[in-house]
């Protein structure tokens, strides 16, 4: 085992966990980009119903399908919070009436607790780049989806930290794209990745 | 020529006024061997003022199974200053007791108790039991979240007491390193222990996420530094050294102390990290993933605990601080992944590692009147030790007059029915 901060993507037994798979490799190239974190060159699956979930403390979990998680799962999900891991849980369909949303939603509560507005001047939204509150993507301002731009990410906090984040921004569609293509980009909208990842690390 | 019995009659006569003249002598004039006053332990204290009314020639004697209260071993030992022979004999057990503040900042008191090996102490507050100890070979010691009033120790019947410290001001804890999983759940850790924290974490060229107030290194406002590697340890510089030598605690965790800035202080020069054969596939334990090894210990270094593959912890006094090496870097999988109350087990772990080199303030009591934490010791130290078998004068118990009364009564009568035998008057 290496000390090295490894992404970590959660597989569970219902739904289509696997599809953003760009996403973990953009998010690596982002925090090697942008910082001295020591980062494993590439990510990890790992089953939410496995033990070794708890090995990897920033879990990121997406998804158009419906999630209803098994016994085993939930019982992981809750133990995984408690111990201080964080949960990013991001809405493929970028739709509050999906079933991603609705079904996700639920199990999170049941197994974790009721999800509520992060306020904008989160610690979250600063702890790397400056942002005003989550960023937008081009799917919310294309207006597909829900055809909403959603003002906050939702969150459940435990000890005065973030333990489940969860996002109708759709980043999974947002980031879901080969690193090299940030080249062709004014400005790289992975950033916020970054801020999610040093906060995870550092708060 | 004197008959048979005109001699015995005489001789009776001679014993009765020597018998009579003996007593009144003695009773006149003082004896010439010294008379002993004894006194057990409980009643002692009765006893001292008449005693000390007693002319200085009198042994006083204490015969005590346990040590009398510290006002009477005083006022025996005042006694003896004033030209009184005091002694004492018999086994009193040995005990001590002290009381420190714990660098803990939910503000625990440790109890330490001295006692003969294999006694029960009991020990208490103003206010109830505290707790009850078996004395190991060494001792034993007591933590209690809260103490009321002073505190008791008793074995058997002995009582011992010492004073309640003030609770401890807890500095905060600065905790400096890269960005990692391992500095992020010692944060946690600590601050879920109550424990004020300041981190300093590198996440980029000349970008540090800071929690927590700006951090001057004063033993005033810091009391423990955690250093994670050795980005954190280059990043204090030479402060450091400082900051120990004035009081304040190092713990040197990881890699930490292969830093140049760090090796002067390290208990111990850092080997290469011993990483397991085979990863273990359930649950993690504190190190089981592997560690830093304390290769070589410096000369005033101490091995605080040893592993299969080396020293996992090792820890040395600079000047006035105190420098513990922890070769774990990665604890943080034993909270996340350890079995049930791993989370607890961790965080435990890492407070009492902080509390083991911090700085605190006022821990130690102040001694309190009424307090007696070492009364054997204190009876030594007055009186001198115990003289069992070495009495300073014959202690047998004087001759009873009602005695000697009736045998000069047998003699008197022996005399007169002798006389009346022969005829005479």
């Amino acid at each position: 085992m290496s000390a090295e901060f490894v992404f970590a993507t959660a597989q569970y037994e219902s739904g289509d966990w696997d599809s953003a798979p760009l996403v973990p490799p953009n998010i690596i190239d982002t925090i090697a980009r942008y910082t001295e974190i020591s980062v494993a060159p590439t990510g990890i699956i790992v089953p939410l119903s496995d033990d070794r979930m708890l090995r990897y403390p920033l879990l990121y979990m997406t998804g158009h399908l419906p999630v209803r998680f098994s016994e085993a799962e939930r019982r992981n999900v809750k133990r995984f919070v408690e111990r201080g891991g964080l949960l990013f849980v991001d809405d493929h369909n970028h739709d509050i009436d999906g079933t991603f949303h609705k079904t996700a939603v639920e199990e999170i509560t049941r197994s974790v607790g009721a999800l509520t507005d992060l306020p904008n001047d989160h610690p979250l939204y600063a702890a790397f780049f400056k942002f005003d509150g989550p960023p937008t993507t081009s799917h919310e301002l294309n207006g597909w989806g829900d055809n909403l731009v959603h003002k906050h990410l939702l969150a459940i906090q435990r000890n005065g930290r973030i333990a489940v984040l969860y996002s109708s921004k759709d980043y999974s569609s947002e980031w879901n794209y080969h690193p090299d293509s940030k080249r062709f980009m004014s400005v790289d909208n992975t950033r916020f990745a970054v801020n999610l990842v040093v906060y995870a690390l550092t708060a | 020529m004197p008959s048979r019995r005109s001699r015995f009659e005489l001789a009776c006569r001679i014993g009765a006024f020597a018998l009579l003249g003996w007593m009144l002598g003695s009773s006149v004039i003082p004896t010439s061997g010294r008379r002993l006053e004894r006194a057990t332990a409980a009643g002692v204290g009765a006893k001292l003022a008449a005693w000390t009314r007693l002319p200085p020639g009198v042994v006083l004697h204490g015969d005590f199974s346990t040590s009398p209260d510290a006002g009477s071993v005083d006022w025996l030992s005042a006694l003896k200053r004033s030209g009184h022979v005091v002694a004492w004999s018999g086994t009193p057990p040995a005990v001590a007791m002290s009381a420190e503040a714990m660098s803990d900042p939910n503000g625990a008191v440790r109890v330490d108790v001295a006692a003969p090996g294999g006694s029960t102490v009991l020990v208490r507050d103003d206010a109830s039991v505290i707790d009850s100890v078996r004395v190991t070979q060494f001792g034993a010691s007591v933590v209690s979240p809260i103490v009321v009033g002073g505190i008791v120790g008793r074995v058997g019947s002995q009582r011992f007491s010492a004073a309640a410290p003030d609770s401890a001001r807890i500095g905060a804890v600065l905790v400096a390193g890269s960005a990692s999983w391992e500095g992020k759940f010692i944060v946690s850790a600590l601050e879920e222990r109550g424990w004020p924290v300041i981190a300093r974490f590198s996440v980029a060229p000349n970008v540090d996420v800071m929690q927590g107030a700006s951090s001057v290194l004063d033993t005033a406002r810091v009391a423990a530094v955690i250093l994670l590697d050795s980005v954190g340890a280059e990043t204090m510089g030479p402060s450091i050294e400082k900051f120990v030598r004035s009081g304040g605690g190092l713990v040197l965790a990881g890699s930490s102390s292969l830093a140049p800035v760090t090796t002067a202080l390290a208990p111990g020069k850092l080997g290469t990290r011993i990483r397991p054969a085979e990863l273990p596939k359930d649950t993690i334990r504190l190190g089981s993933t592997g560690f830093y090894p304390v290769s070589v210990l410096k000369q005033d270094g101490v091995a605080l605990e040893r592993r299969a593959d080396g020293i996992a912890i090792a820890a040395r006094r600079v000047a006035a601080g105190r420098v513990i090496q922890v070769g774990y870097d990665d604890s943080w999988r034993w909270r996340m992944a350890g079995g049930d109350g791993s989370e607890r087990a961790h965080r435990e772990w890492w407070s009492r590692v902080v509390a083991s080199v911090a700085y605190v303030h006022g821990a130690a009591a102040t001694p309190g009147a009424g307090t007696d934490p070492a009364p054997v010791a204190r009876l030594v130290d007055r009186l001198g030790p115990s003289r069992d078998g070495v009495l300073p004068i014959q202690s047998r118990p004087p001759i009873d007059k009602r005695i000697l009364i009736t045998l000069i009564m047998i003699l008197l009568i022996a005399e007169w029915g002798s006389r009346r035998w022969r005829g005479l008057r």
